[in-house]
């Protein structure tokens, strides 16, 4: 039973971290870029 | 042996002329203190996520976590969970962090004040500090003991064989390395403060992950998960998955993580002022939500790390528990991967290490010496003053953080430390935004009481080992919050009661 548990824990790390880092990757970028134009210093 | 090789080398390299491009580049984006501190308020959620992750996963997060692997077995793993629990629950309702955005102060000392007055401020920015520089000191030594040991200079540690310059250097391998790694990091956080440090947390975030994610996968493909399951059902039995099975740990292990996870997030400077960059509280909340798993994650992956150290090792085969995760990776991991694994963890470092000199010194220009600074101070001067602090938190880390001679459970010993602040800031954060009755000589005595219980327990590991072993670690940092909470309720009742203006 808790082996079931850690192993089921295990892989929905390894499942979800890796999609995590690709929508992050992706979606952190404009973050990025908004913050950056909202705080540009005057021309 | 180490796999490490010319190709890694180059891997490394590339990585670390990226994030110092990366985080010198935004400098000029920097105007005034508010930009140097919290990027403007200006952070959205996904970046926020890398950041948050980035941030509270360091070299340091990597060594203690697989060690518990190590020594526990999967049941090493359960403060992730029960942090992970914490952040998902105040995210989700916005305990104390709503209004702790809503107030719009950059410090926890800033809002304290508003409530108890100038003296609680400065006592509480001084316990944080003490508390987070004192808990950073361990970073830069353990880091360097992982890199060395990956790269396959772990056998150099103890001392040179030469003399003159060289054998001097190669008996100081691992300081001057954490000199150098410092030295980039300080350049770009004394430049660029929190902008820098939000865009490179955002490369290294991916970077570390990838190498996280790969690694593991490696392992359970080649490993396999039956075998590793199989070593920790043999050395611990029931305990290797089970907290309360283990009489190391048990109920007082698990009482205190929680304590210790829910505080952490509640008041730790480095994760709450990722809810103060953010544009507002409702941001500042999705951050919390969507990284809640990532702390799953943060004590399971290194903790399986941890656990096939134990499964390919022979006894005796790593110089102590610490290092027997790299130093069974260095042979484990392929040239190529290698140099991925090494630039994961160097951004992993490199991001808590540029997060946490900010902090502190934020909490130090902030609340500390705000006495001391003069009401017609430009921008420029500010500036000037928090750099200033950065440099020197970088300094103090040098010295004090490559020579603390360190002894123990490294989990313990960051718990306990940490609990020097956690205890009493969390006591006050709580009372500060729900209970109207709270006073400053509630907080008062919540900060003595909460600081001296877990410095009392490490000064008896000096003088009365005996005492300090029969208490243990847990119950006597579980007393911290007990005593901390009962302090506040006391001193609150005792004292007079707030106005109605500092109650509002």
């Amino acid at each position: 039973m808790s082996e079931t548990f850690w192993w089921l824990l295990t892989w929905a790390c390894v499942v979800w971290y890796s999609t995590l880092t690709v929508y992050v990757a992706v979606r952190g970028l404009a973050d990025i870029k908004k913050m950056l134009s909202h705080l540009k210093p005057p021309e | 042996m180490s796999s490490f090789g010319w190709i890694d080398g180059s891997i490394v390299g590339l990585y670390v002329l990226i994030t110092m491009a990366a985080g010198l580049m935004v400098r000029r984006y920097v105007k005034g203190v508010d930009d140097f501190l919290v990027a403007g308020r200006e952070m959205d959620v996904h970046l926020g996520i890398a950041s948050l992750a980035a941030t509270e996963f360091g070299i340091v997060t990597c060594m203690y976590t697989a060690e518990s692997g190590y020594r526990y077995g999967f049941a090493g793993a359960t403060p992730g969970i029960l942090m992970a629990l914490a952040m998902f629950v105040v995210g989700k309702t916005g305990f104390c962090v709503k209004p702790l955005r809503e107030a719009k102060v950059v410090t926890l000392p800033e809002l304290f004040e508003k409530r108890f007055g100038q003296g609680v401020r400065r006592a509480a920015g001084i316990v944080i500090v003490l508390g987070g520089l004192l808990n950073m000191g361990v970073f830069l030594r353990t880091g360097g003991e992982f890199l060395l040991t990956v790269v396959g200079f772990g056998a150099r540690l103890p001392g040179g064989a030469a003399g003159g310059i060289e054998g001097w250097a190669q008996a100081h391998t691992l300081e001057l390395t954490m000199t150098v790694l410092l030295v980039l990091v300080a350049v770009y956080t004394v430049l660029g403060g929190m902008l820098s440090v939000l865009v490179t947390d955002f490369l290294q975030f991916i970077v570390m992950s990838l190498g996280l994610v790969v690694v593991t996968i490696l392992i359970l493909v080649r490993i396999g998960w039956e075998p590793l399951a199989r070593t920790v059902s043999e050395k611990f039995g029931e305990a290797g998955f089970n907290p309360f099975a283990n009489p190391d740990l048990g109920v007082g292990y698990v009482l205190f993580q929680a304590c210790l996870n829910l505080a952490a997030v509640l008041t730790w400077q480095t994760t709450i002022q990722r809810v103060m960059a953010a544009k507002d509280a409702a941001t500042g909340q999705k951050v919390y939500t969507g990284t809640a798993f990532f702390f799953v994650c943060r004590f399971l992956v290194p903790g399986l790390w941890g656990i096939a150290a134990l499964h390919m090792l022979a006894p005796g085969a790593a110089p102590s528990t610490l290092t027997a995760m790299p130093t069974w990776l260095s042979t484990f991991v392929p040239v190529g991967l290698m140099g991925l694994l090494v630039a994961a963890m160097l951004a992993a470092d490199m991001s808590t290490d540029s997060s946490y000199m900010l902090t502190w010194s934020s909490v130090i220009y902030n609340d500390i010496i705000a006495p001391w600074r003069r009401p017609g101070w430009t921008e420029k001067k500010g500036l000037l003053m928090n750099r200033l602090l950065v440099g020197a938190i970088g300094l103090f880390l040098l010295f004090y953080g490559l020579w603390y001679p360190l002894e123990g459970d490294l989990w313990a010993y960051l718990g306990v430390t940490g609990t020097i602040y956690l205890a009493s800031m969390s006591t006050l954060l709580v009372a500060c935004c729900y209970w109207p009755r709270a006073n400053a000589s509630g907080a008062v005595a919540a900060i003595v009481v909460g600081a001296v219980l877990p410095v009392a327990y490490l000064v008896a590991e000096r003088v009365a080992p005996e005492l300090a072993k029969s208490i243990g670690p847990y119950w006597s940092g579980l007393s911290a919050y007990a005593g901390a909470a009962l302090a506040m309720v006391v001193g609150s009742l005792l004292g007079s009661p707030v106005s109605k203006e500092a109650s509002a």
